[in-house]
């Protein structure tokens, strides 16, 4: 039997539920997270260059679960096909979907190739030839110079180039398809794309910081504390142009004077003094954006892992509360009823919280496939031959001296 | 005695692997026929449960059409209709085609501007509701919920019937509430709704795989079994007339009777209203009566602003609904109020949606 929020009843419902407002989250993730990757690929950030595998593989894997929340939310998830079949494009936003979402994949196969192609083709040199997974990973290159690791950076950067414009793409369009709809009165605001990319940023940069942190705790290494405060100088950036735009948005929905009659009332009844109100005053604003500019005011709060993981965190609490207040506050207006529409989550089953923890969880296991598979870590990083030769001359002296299990592959360039 | 013990070993090893082969099929064949069992019993038993539901259900279906129910739970619904063939329904693979579009108009799913009359059109389908003759009856609402098997709860059609206006506090005033006296100073008007069949339609703009169209002679419709169920446009349908279908899990909206429309028959409400308030007919013929009553009344649409060119007429509309309905008129009745909001928490004070957090929401 039908449960929970598959069952509609009356006139009006929440019908995007939980799933949707997941779905601009972690796609919001994937935009900030490649956009952090880029900071070494694109702008030569050299502070940034230990973090930026690790970016790409969290990128990737949150792009590989983006797709599942909307699947989740849909009733008819076997239907998929039809998106492909007869999709209704360029006059669908929801048909943008698999245009954008499939070349981004395919964008982020080819970062990946070159992000870790060197190092892949390194491994497959030190497993002299017998690795399968990094015979298959290469694709058949095997230059391992120090020239090939540079042309790979060169088409890296061109790669993330155009792979920002497809973050904020992909997430923009996201953003259409609330800014687009002209019956609920608090979504359609052409501010919509901008929000929801510049929030993405925050929550990307934050989420990076996190992981960055946690995975050298999982691994006992210590923290790179440059690294960490040079990521919180951005989402501190980012926060403050988040405020910005927030006023605009507070502006221009809330106050009566400035704007539409139906947007003004639907902000003050839902957001201001309504059911919304703690989550948009208390969490989007207070969390996501208070906790981070008071605690990048105070030097002792910035200046440590624990104020550092508080700020992250608060970002990462405030974007999920505005992506909240985007999707079912806005549906929480009435069309033609009288009065605020209800909504209530479920714990499990079809639309709840349990499927947004899988959701997450999926996420969780596709990066930990790819952390295994690929090459990431800093200090496992094998250097270019070149470097190595003063290294192998040594060492082939120390073979002639009789020391045994010391020499290296011959050359080291090329194998079969 | 070496060439004893040679001759014992060969011979115990076949045995020994003879027997843990043995073993290990015995052992395999036991877990799967008990898993056999039991799943055979799990499912008795669901098939149990699910044929009892459908007999509660379906309690006036034959027994093939119950077989089919059960088989496919989420389909188990008029959609797909299994109707005999002889009764001139067609297969569910072509009813599409055979039933719903007999005169194969084109579908338009976006560049709405094709409709305008460059060339004459055979029909424009249009309805005209009269609010003068209204009488908030909800006999419209019955019959399209008979006529299209519309599950409970959800509505192609309502009636609201509402008032506008404020509560004068007034010390001889005739309402009586802890708050005070009051004297109503308000006007009642019953409002029928119901898909307005825009000519710009933003619901079928938005749908990203076209299972919803706009027809040539003026009807939006849904080709359901192609719905991905993704709720956009019932989110951008400005009216509220589009829902989700809690039977078969699709959106769903009012069809203006297509299947009675396409033999000849006028739609249910506009059949069982008993005070004409509800007019049907083609507006490309100057002779029908919609076409003579839009001529000689004023006549307006629920929120033109929106530029969504609604095709259902209201004469005597009180602007105040007609605009900006939802924050400026208190609801009368609360079976024509969504039940799902606070306004209905106003009314009975609770809202019967189910929570599995726990009970009823809105419960104290």
């Amino acid at each position: 039997m039908l449960q929970g929020s598959l069952v509609h009843s009356g006139l009006e419902n929440v019908y995007w539920g939980l799933m949707i407002v997941t779905y601009p989250y972690i796609s919001g993730l994937v935009a900030g997270s490649f956009v952090v990757s880029s900071l070494s690929h694109v702008f030569h950030q050299k502070l940034f260059d230990d973090l930026a595998p690790l970016a790409v593989l969290v990128s990737f894997a949150l792009l590989l679960a983006a797709p599942l929340t909307v699947l989740g939310d849909a009733r008819q998830p076997m239907n998929f096909w039809e998106l492909m079949a007869r999709g209704h494009w360029p006059y669908s936003p929801i048909a943008f979907f698999i245009l954008i979402w499939m070349s981004y994949i395919v964008l982020m196969l080819f970062e990946l190739y070159f992000a870790f192609r060197a190092q892949n083709v390194r491994r497959l040199i030190r497993s002299q030839g017998q690795s399968r997974l990094y015979r298959f990973l290469t694709l058949g290159s095997r230059n391992a110079s120090l020239a090939g690791e540079t042309r790979d950076k060169r088409v890296l950067m061109v790669l993330s180039a155009i792979g920002i414009l497809m973050a904020f793409l992909f997430h923009g369009y996201i953003g259409f398809i609330f800014g687009s709809t002209k019956a609920r009165p608090l979504w359609a605001t052409p501010l919509m794309p901008v929000l929801f990319i510049v929030s993405a940023m925050v929550s990307g940069i934050a989420l990076m910081w996190v992981v960055n942190v946690l995975v050298m705790r999982f691994y006992h290494r210590p923290v790179n504390r440059a690294l960490a405060n040079g990521l919180l100088t951005y989402l501190v950036l980012f926060v403050l142009l988040d405020l910005y735009m927030d006023a605009v948005d507070f502006l221009t929905s809330a106050i009566p004077a400035y704007t539409q009659g139906p947007v003004s009332q639907g902000f003050q009844r839902i957001l201001m003094y309504g059911p919304n109100s703690w989550v948009y005053f208390g969490l989007q604003l207070g969390v996501g954006l208070g906790i981070p500019l008071i605690g990048w005011i105070i030097p002792q709060v910035r200046r440590s892992l624990a104020g550092g993981a508080l700020m992250s965190l608060a970002v990462l609490v405030g974007v999920f509360a505005m992506r909240w207040d985007v999707v079912i506050a806005g549906q929480e207006q009435s069309k033609i009823s009288s009065n605020v529409v209800t909504v209530a989550i479920p714990w499990t089953g079809f639309d709840s919280i349990q499927t947004v923890i899988g959701v997450f969880a999926v996420a969780f296991v596709v990066f930990m496939g790819l952390a295994w598979v690929f090459p990431w870590q800093s200090w496992n990083r094998i250097p270019a031959a070149e470097d190595q030769e003063a290294r192998e001359t040594s060492a082939r002296q120390q073979a002639a001296q009789g020391i045994p299990g010391t020499a290296t592959s011959e050359g080291g360039h090329v194998v079969s | 005695m070496g060439q004893g013990d040679e001759s014992v070993k060969p011979e115990q090893k076949p045995v020994a692997r003879r027997r843990i082969l043995r073993q290990m099929a015995i052992v395999a064949i036991s877990v799967s026929a008990a898993g056999t069992l039991l799943r055979s019993k799990a499912q008795a038993k669901s098939l149990q449960a699910l044929a009892a539901a459908s007999r509660k259900q379906w309690k006036g279906e034959s027994r093939a059409q119950v077989q089919y129910y059960n088989t496919k739970p989420r389909w188990a619904s008029w959609t797909v209709p299994q109707l005999n063939v002889s009764d001139g329904w067609s297969e569910p693979s072509g009813w599409m085609s055979k039933i719903e579009n007999s005169r194969n108009l084109p579908y338009i799913h976006d560049n709405f501007n094709r409709l305008l009359p460059v060339t004459k059109l055979p029909h424009h389908w249009v309805m005209v509701i009269d609010l003068r003759r209204c009488i908030g009856c909800q006999a419209c609402v019955v019959s399209c919920k008979s006529e299209n098997n519309v599950p409970v709860g959800v509505y192609r059609t309502w009636v609201q019937v509402v008032e506008t206006g404020t509560m004068v506090p007034d010390s001889q005033g005739s309402v009586v509430t802890d708050q005070g006296t009051f004297e109503p100073n308000v006007k009642r008007f019953s409002l029928p709704r119901l898909c307005n069949h825009c000519d710009a339609p933003p619901c079928v703009e938005v749908c990203p795989v076209k299972a919803t169209f706009k027809r040539e002679d003026g009807l939006v419709l849904i080709d359901y079994p192609k719905c991905l169920g993704c709720g956009y446009c019932i989110n951008a349908c400005p009216y509220d007339a589009r829902f989700f279908n809690p039977i078969q899990q699709t959106a769903d909206k009012c069809t203006f009777c297509v299947q009675r429309l396409d033999r000849g028959l006028l739609p249910a409400c506009v059949t069982s209203c008993v005070g004409r308030a509800r007019i049907f007919g083609d507006l490309n013929d100057p002779n029908s009566e919609v076409s003579r009553l839009i001529a000689s009344y004023p006549t307006t649409h629920l929120k033109t602003t929106l530029g969504t060119k609604p095709q259902v007429f209201y004469i005597d509309l009180d602007g105040v609904l007609a605009e900006d309905g939802a924050n400026t008129f208190n609801t009368l009745y609360p079976y024509a109020v969504g039940t799902n909001t606070e306004e209905y928490d106003d009314l009975t004070g609770k809202v019967l949606l189910q929570t599995p957090t726990g009970g009823e929401r809105g419960t104290p």
